[in-house]
């Protein structure tokens, strides 16, 4: 094969690119980690560290299936309104049966929703953020119409106890989230469907032109995107223990902004599973530094915002050049 | 494709169901509800609709020119706080001046560095809802009572609602029907290169579109405040969906270059109607969000675009 | 001084033919591309300058330049005399150089005055005058003999009117410069003569006009100078009456086809089918076609631009849904099944799509030379299936193709359009497919990559596959297919032997007849 001389390839321009293409996570915590250090110390010590990783693992959990949503230039905003689904089911007291059928029906629940989406989307080609915010809307709204008339009960035992065990002082939570995330993670690098993935992501139109299954993959990645939000609420649940309306609130906008903070682009093609993670950490961590800093709710807001928009711009000029 | 459409098309995307909508929406309404027609219900609708209505218009031209704005209803969220919060004589300088700088942040995200306009309003959306509990962390305060003239009408009898409506009306109608900046506007909404090649600019006129759908809801959050006479830091919360699903159902195309005023004000009628007769007809707030939901899952489906995605 | 001398000459309206437009050693390129390379053109006022020379010899590129859609990467326009730098189209019409594009860029949700008027339209208080654009437009319209309502929406009209519409739109605006890139793609008989007319008038006041096109016909009617141009470089530019039909295609070809071309199969082609085509309706209007495509032979599918061949390839590809017809798959054993027009099918039974815009249709620009190609392998796998990439088969594949790249990890973005195309057509080799449908096999290509293309796809039908290809070259038809088919209106009206067809002979075919046919077939 001949070599062919261009800019791109030259050492220090390989560098210069494989520094800036480094997700926007792995300084931002480093950073965060090193603010933590000079000011508030106490943050790093391997209890709290430990505490803080058990929080992120429900955010960590819905941002792998919100990642996968974006990798096909998909959204899932409707995280929110299938984690108060969930709540619903698992605590009104309503559904009857026991826990297995609970934890079942919920699960049964997110795949119905999941394919709810990918049908508006795929079929009637609908716009994805309109359409899951929608029903992100109408979820919410059963539900708590629904929930008016009687307090929520206890969350099954078998959520409580991942909620909130911990196994040689390793809470059990974290270990849900990583036990997803690795095989996910490795199976997406080698299996057809990842490739399928990143080609769609690359370019929807060469995808179906090409001969890949377009239609089966988004429904298929919805499908799981839900199924992910419906896990992340099992973990919420059960470190809450009982039902709650305010589940899974922040859930879609977080997990937005963990997976563009994690590098995966809209129409790249790029982005692994572990940058979305690392940034699904960072984004707790940096609530807790706020809060040890005394900052409320509205600045974490907007944080929030300002974070998600500059990311988006930085990686939007990064591509454009 | 050989040959072309055989049917007249227009870019009103004013159809049938647009049209049959509010009226049927208006009849069964009339049956179902005694109380429909009582004067003080009627205020109310009116009252209802005007915000919308004059959010939506905002929506309407950003959706003209290709692209949505999901931050309004934080913005008139804003608005409320800011009205209560200051001193009385700056509060509508600085809100519009918040309106501006929120609609020139939007614009140049979305036209200077390229970003999907659902994620960058997302994004301000959510910075302004936290800057506006910032403001005012909790429901309350006192309108000054020169601003709560404002939603009054001069003329007795005319419901001032009506005013703020004509007013918007006839601003967005000129903007698009009769100025150079809406027929560009158009062409910009329907393929930006191809506008690009005859000679209209297009970065400009997209921020102005932002700004101006940003100012809109602040007018939308003073008008509104001024009804309900106290601020709220939450008041706005419904209406960036809101105002998708009055533009979607008055057959505004999302995918941009297709809409019109007429069609706005049919939408908003629509969907006040809609949440007014649930209203009366006693049907819990939350199940009427989850009828929202439903109203504009169904008006989006009835848009077929040529791509699948966000 | 020039300068001076030239607008006076303007102003007093005499068609001196002093300097209009000036290229001075224009370079553009696109990436590792080459668009152009150091050309010189000059143009002059009171003239028609033919600018021609094949697909992809940079005619398009040379006038986007002065329509101030690109910016060249080297070399100076000279406008008058003096040096301009477009920032954009709009900068170029302020400066009177009006475009009629190649591609329509009229807006379908506005109406033909409104397309007409845009950038510039009249106003009356401040806002639009709604009826001096629609007058404007009919006066427009009586000058040219065009019968439409300035009223009706562009989107409405059909792909000629819409070509009058935007010919009477680089016409309405005060330009001094006009460029006409390819503008009777889709016009009939009765309307290339009003063009004509308009184009002789335009002459006559002093402007120059730039006239884009390959047809013969239209530069030796229409043009006083011919500049020609080949693979990105300027040939020759000469008076017209100086050039004779056959030097004029010599120098737009100006190569030997025969060292270009890889030499035809020994052994014609046996008569083992791999597709049969029966009564295929490709699109509403379109009369039912029935072709075969053999084994061990290239297919080649032509005729003027917009006949319907795009459409007859893809509805065999399954690209488009057809409205009726059979498509029958013969495999190497004989097996006969019948294809569903989709790509999915169409991928696992073994034919593989090259369409004609592979950057937005055939290529993921952001991934690797390697997974462009590894999608391929994959086509027979289900989605939970372990992706399986053959390095080694890869890396084989690569060097075959003689790909310049410096790994097979490296973007395809980064590639050169010749390096490109043999990614997109490696990767149904890749595949293991034996039946390509190719789309202009060598658009965009540099020539040494399109002799290498060309020899990929002769040793491909050679070992036992089968080609398909649309083309707008004549010459690839000709020096490239075993057999060619004729298409016009939809239908395939000849046939005729690879090496024994002529570009008089398929011109003559594509236009038999009289000009009624081709009208008939566009309302």
């Amino acid at each position: 094969m001949a070599m062919l001389e261009t800019p791109r390839e030259r050492p220090g321009y390989r560098l210069l690119s494989a520094a800036t293409a480094l997700p926007i996570a792995y300084v931002g915590t480093l950073l965060l980690l090193l603010c933590a250090y000079m000011f508030r110390p106490a943050l790093l010590s391997p209890m709290l560290l430990m505490l803080i990783i058990r929080q992120a693992a429900p955010l960590g959990v819905a941002v792998i299936g919100q990642s996968l949503c974006i990798r096909i230039l998909s959204i899932d905003l409707s995280f929110g309104g299938v984690a108060m689904g969930v709540s619903y089911i698992l605590t009104s007291g309503y559904v009857p049966g026991n826990q297995a059928v609970l934890i079942g029906g919920s699960l049964l629940f997110g795949a119905a929703v999941g394919l709810a989406n990918a049908f508006f989307i795929v079929r009637l080609r609908a716009s994805s953020v309109i359409v899951t915010l929608a029903m992100g809307l109408l979820l919410t709204g059963i539900v708590i119409a629904f929930s008016q008339f009687r307090a929520p009960g206890d969350a099954p035992a078998l959520l409580k106890y991942i909620g909130q065990t911990r196994i040689w002082n390793v809470p059990l939570a974290p270990l849900v989230w990583f036990a997803l995330l690795i095989p996910i993670g490795w199976y997406l690098k080698r299996s057809v469907l990842g490739q399928y993935i990143d080609a769609i992501g690359a370019n929807p139109r060469a995808a179906h032109a090409t001969g890949i299954p377009y239609a089966s993959v988004v429904v298929l990645v919805h499908v799981a995107s839900s199924l992910f939000a419906v896990v992340s609420a099992f973990l919420l649940v059960g470190f809450v223990g009982m039902g709650s309306l305010d589940i899974g609130r922040d859930l879609a906008l977080n997990s937005l902004a963990a997976v563009i903070l994690g590098g995966v682009t809209f129409g790249s093609g790029r982005g692994g599973i572990l940058g979305p993670a690392v940034a699904a950490f960072m984004l707790t961590f940096l609530f807790n530094l706020l809060t040890s800093f005394g900052l409320g709710e509205p600045s974490k807001l907007m944080l929030q915002g300002a974070i998600i928009a500059m990311a988006a711009i930085a990686y939007s000029a990064r591509t454009r050049n | 494709m050989i040959g072309g459409s055989a049917s007249r098309s227009s870019r009103s995307g004013i159809g049938i169901i647009t049209v049959a909508l509010p009226l049927s929406m208006f009849v069964l309404l009339s049956f179902a509800a005694p109380s429909f027609f009582t004067g003080q219900n009627i205020g109310n609708i009116s009252n209802q609709i005007a915000a919308l209505l004059i959010t939506s218009l905002g929506q309407l031209i950003v959706a003209i020119s290709g692209g949505v704005d999901l931050s309004v209803g934080s913005t008139l969220s804003l608005t409320s706080a800011i009205i209560v919060s200051f001193d009385p004589s700056i509060v509508i300088p600085l809100a519009l001046f918040a309106g501006c700088c929120i609609g020139v942040v939007n614009g140049v995200g979305v036209a200077v560095f390229g970003v999907h306009p659902l994620v960058m309003t997302l994004a301000t959306a959510t910075f302004v809802q936290g800057l506006t509990f910032l403001v005012l962390p909790t429901p309350g305060g006192v309108v000054p009572p020169a601003i709560e003239r404002l939603a009054e009408s001069p003329i007795s009898g005319l419901p001032g609602s009506l005013l703020w409506c004509a007013a918007a009306i006839l601003f967005f109608w000129l903007l698009l029907s009769r100025s150079s900046f809406g027929l560009r506007l158009y062409a910009i909404g329907a393929n930006p290169r191809n506008a690009a090649l005859n000679g209209v600019k297009v970065v400009a006129p997209i921020i102005t579109c932002y700004v101006l759908c940003s100012l809109s809801a602040v007018a939308a959050g003073v008008f509104l405040t001024a009804r309900v006479s106290t601020g709220d830091p939450t008041v706005g919360a419904s209406f960036g969906l809101d105002s998708v699903t009055v533009i979607a159902l008055g057959g505004v195309q999302l995918s941009g270059g297709i809409g019109s005023v007429p069609g706005v004000i049919l939408g908003a009628i629509t969907l006040g109607l809609a949440t007014n007769g649930m209203n009366l007809l006693g049907v819990s707030p939350f199940l009427r969000m989850a009828a929202t939901g439903l109203l504009l899952l169904g008006a989006i489906s009835l848009q077929r675009r040529k791509t699948i995605g966000v | 001084m020039t300068d001076v001398l030239n607008r006076t000459m303007l102003a007093s309206g005499t068609a001196a033919g002093g300097e209009a437009v000036s290229f001075r050693n224009i370079t553009k390129s696109f990436g590792a591309n080459t668009a152009l390379d150091d050309v010189s053109v000059t143009g002059r006022t009171g003239s028609v300058h033919a600018v021609t020379g094949e697909n992809g010899a940079g005619k398009s590129t040379l006038m986007n330049l002065l329509a101030g859609v690109l910016k060249p990467t080297s070399g100076e326009i000279l406008l008058f005399g003096d040096k301009v730098h477009f920032s954009g189209p709009k900068a170029a019409k302020q400066a009177g150089i009006s475009t009629v594009f190649q591609e329509l860029t009229l807006l379908p949700n506005l109406t033909v005055a409104e397309n007409m008027c845009l950038g510039r339209e009249p106003r009356r208080l401040g806002f639009v005058d709604g009826a001096a654009m629609r007058r404007s437009a009919r006066d427009v319209f009586a000058r040219l003999d065009i019968d439409l309502d300035p009223g009706s929406y562009c989107g409405d009209l059909t792909i000629a009117q819409q070509q009058m519409v935007e010919i009477a739109k680089g016409v309405a605006t005060d330009a001094r410069i006009f460029i006409f890139d390819e503008p009777t793609a889709a016009l009939n008989g009765p309307e290339i003569e009003k063009l004509e007319r308009l184009i002789v008038s335009l002459k006559a006041a002093g402007s120059l006009v730039f006239y884009i096109s390959h047809r013969l016909d239209e530069i030796f009617r229409f043009c006083d100078t011919i500049t020609v141009l080949k693979d990105g470089r300027h040939v020759a530019t000469q008076p017209a009456a100086d050039v004779t039909r056959d030097g004029l295609v010599s120098l737009m070809v100006g190569r030997s086809l025969d060292r270009f071309f890889p030499p035809r199969s020994a052994t014609p082609a046996g008569q083992a089918s791999a597709i049969d085509v029966e009564d295929l309706v490709a699109a509403a209007d379109a009369p039912p076609v029935t072709l075969t495509l053999r084994r061990g032979e290239i297919l080649g599918l032509t005729g003027l631009e917009g006949q319907g061949q795009r459409e007859i390839i893809r509805a065999i590809a399954g690209q488009m849904t057809p409205l009726g017809g059979v498509v029958t798959r013969h495999s190497k054993s004989g097996e006969a099944i019948r294809l569903p027009s989709t790509p999915v099918a169409a991928a696992r039974a073994g034919i593989g799509f090259v369409p004609e815009d592979r950057k937005s249709e055939g290529l993921f620009l952001p991934l690797g030379i390697d997974r462009n190609i590894g999608i391929g392998m994959m086509r027979l796998s289900s989605l939970w299936d372990r992706a399986r990439v053959d390095r080694d088969r890869l890396a084989a594949l690569l060097a075959g193709m003689n790909v310049k790249a410096s790994s097979p990890q490296q973007e395809v973005q980064a590639l050169s359009g010749g390096n490109q195309q043999k990614v997109l057509i490696g990767r149904w080799l890749a595949a293991g497919v034996d039946i390509l449908l190719v789309e202009e096999p060598t658009r965009g290509v540099d020539v040494g990559a399109k002799s290498e293309i060309y020899a990929l796809l002769r040793t491909f039908v050679d070992e036992g596959g089968a080609v398909l290809m649309t083309s707008s070259e004549l010459s690839e038809h000709i020096g490239l297919c075993d057999r060619i088919l004729v298409v016009r209106g939809g239908q395939i009206v000849d046939e005729m032997p690879g090496a024994m067809a002529t570009e008089e002979a398929i011109m003559t075919s594509a236009l038999t007849g009289s000009a009624q046919d081709r009208q008939g077939m566009q309302s």
